[in-house]
């Protein structure tokens, strides 16, 4: 546990400090606040609740600034394999499973901040304009809830796609997949969106605003996956988008220590 | 005693071609095509759900206005950012805006190729909704010139694949998602990427195309004036 946590330190440490994070959610952040248009939680009634509002932040936030994090981690591990850092970190007594877990948990915490630090400023703003101090504890859960699991699951794909399809067709075919899975009507094409499985976090903000958020359990493809919003579904909806961002993680894994089984 | 001379012959343009396409990768002549084939595909599972007709053409036309473009700009950003000898490059005599063009132009031949192919097999099969064949190129290239531009400018600038990608992405998502508010503004609607798309070719559209054009190319200017200093392009973070 403790060589878990020492590599999910170091991880988080270099991750941190990546110029580009900060700059990446800072400018995807600041564009969909100023553009959200009158559907956005800016322009919400002035007696709309504190969690109705916070939900409206974290799904606001969650429609792009995950993209800037599935571009920072694509080439973590690509990265380590290019500058020739991945054998020599092998050759550590560490176990690579928890090397990639340690990797994985550093770098999400690492991505997360950035967007934390959003609905934490996102709350200020509006605990000053509505004057309700809850504000900012609506602001933690609704990061925790609505945007955390997403970023899970993009950070899960993003750290080891790139190994099989390299970093660069990685970020186009995530962006097209972000657009495809998450705000497509799925009336206009089969797709994910309105799912449990949608990472932007219809499911937990429909939940928290109390009204639905975009497209959750709109009827469309895949009518298993698209149940009533409610608090059950948005537990669900958390649970298997955190255990889906594991599963690349696992066949990773499994992958990599059967290519060093063959070569030793 | 005859001197030898080590001057080494500067070579021939097909053969620096050659060399810069070897460079660009294989994801310059893939990225093109493969976004194509994704909104073919994508058309097939529009069809196989039972979309109509007019659902189908528009995707397809989708295809070719949107993610041809997003594809290229996000390869396009790849390829400046990419070199791994770039101190090398910027010792020889060779400009590096030419060495840093003809790997873009490799990139641009492999997307006018494809999406001229991609209308051509749109326009024999009866599938092509767009404007008049000869105006085609209107679909495709003015958003492409425009992304592709800003992603590189974006790329030189920053020197971060990460904010030129992620800006990039944001962008084309932010298109997207807010069409109808883009669309309904005087001052944005010239800007807008996918009006043939979404809006259609009626009033407009020539105008549209117009600007995009004109401001791509001037996009392409400021990189071509940026990188008569491209010692600034020596300390990018990450590929």
């Amino acid at each position: 546990m403790s060589e878990l946590l020492a590599v999910g330190r170091y991880e988080f440490r270099m991750q941190v400090r990546k110029r580009s994070l900060w700059l990446a959610t800072l400018v995807l952040a600041t564009v969909i606040a100023l553009f959200q248009g009158p559907r956005g939680p800016r322009y919400l009634p002035a007696d709309a609740t504190a969690p109705e509002v916070m939900a409206g932040w974290a799904l606001l936030f969650g429609i792009v600034v995950p993209l800037g994090f599935g571009m920072v981690l694509a080439d973590r591990l690509v990265r380590d394999r290019r500058l020739g850092t991945a054998p020599l970190l092998e050759s550590l007594p560490i176990r690579p499973g928890l090397l990639l877990a340690g990797k994985y948990l550093g770098g999400l915490a690492a991505t997360a901040l950035p967007a934390l630090l959003a609905m934490l400023l996102a709350g200020g703003y509006e605990t000053v304009h509505r004057g309700d101090p809850l504000m900012l504890g609506w602001a933690v859960l609704g990061f925790a809830v609505v945007m955390l699991p997403g970023l899970a699951f993009v950070a899960g794909f993003a750290l080891t796609c790139p190994l099989a399809i390299s970093a660069p067709l990685f970020r186009v075919l995530f962006v097209g997949y972000w657009f495809w899975g998450n705000m497509l009507t799925p009336d206009f094409l089969p797709s994910l969106t309105g799912t449990l499985v949608t990472p932007i976090g219809d499911y937990p903000a429909s939940w928290l605003s109390g009204e639905l958020a975009l497209f959750a359990g709109v009827p469309g493809w895949l009518s298993f996956l698209r149940p009533e919003p409610g608090a059950g579904s948005a537990l669900l909806s958390v649970a298997l988008l955190v255990l889906l961002g594991l599963l690349p993680l696992l066949v990773a894994h499994t992958v990599l220590s059967r290519r060093r089984q063959h070569a030793a | 005693m005859a001197q030898h001379s080590w001057r080494i012959p500067p070579p021939a343009a097909p053969q620096l071609w050659r060399y810069e396409a070897r460079r660009a990768g294989w994801a310059a002549g893939v990225a093109a095509p493969a976004a194509l084939l994704v909104a073919a595909a994508m058309a097939l599972l529009a069809g196989n759900g039972g979309a109509g007709r007019r659902q189908i053409g528009d995707l397809l036309l989708t295809g070719l206005e949107a993610l041809l473009p997003l594809a290229v700009a996000m390869t396009a950003v790849t390829l400046v950012a990419r070199d791994g000898c770039r101190e090398l490059q910027l010792a020889l005599p060779t400009r590096y805006a030419h060495t840093l063009g003809r790997r873009l132009g490799v990139l641009a031949l492999a997307a006018a190729l494809s999406a001229l192919v991609y209308s051509a097999g749109l326009g024999l099969t009866g599938w092509w909704t767009g404007p008049d064949p000869l105006a085609s190129p209107l679909v495709w290239a003015p958003p492409t010139i425009w992304l592709a531009a800003l992603a590189v400018l974006l790329a030189v600038l920053g020197r971060s694949v990460v904010v030129a990608t992620s800006a990039v992405a944001g962008l084309w998502l932010c298109e997207q998602i807010f069409a109808a508010m883009l669309v309904g503004h005087d001052w944005t609607r010239p800007f807008f990427l996918f009006t043939t798309s979404r809006v259609g070719t009626g009033e407009g559209w020539l105008t549209n195309r117009l600007v995009l054009t004109l401001t791509g190319l001037l996009l392409v200017a400021v990189v071509a004036l940026l990188l008569r200093r491209p010692h600034l392009l020596l300390s990018e973070e990450e590929e």
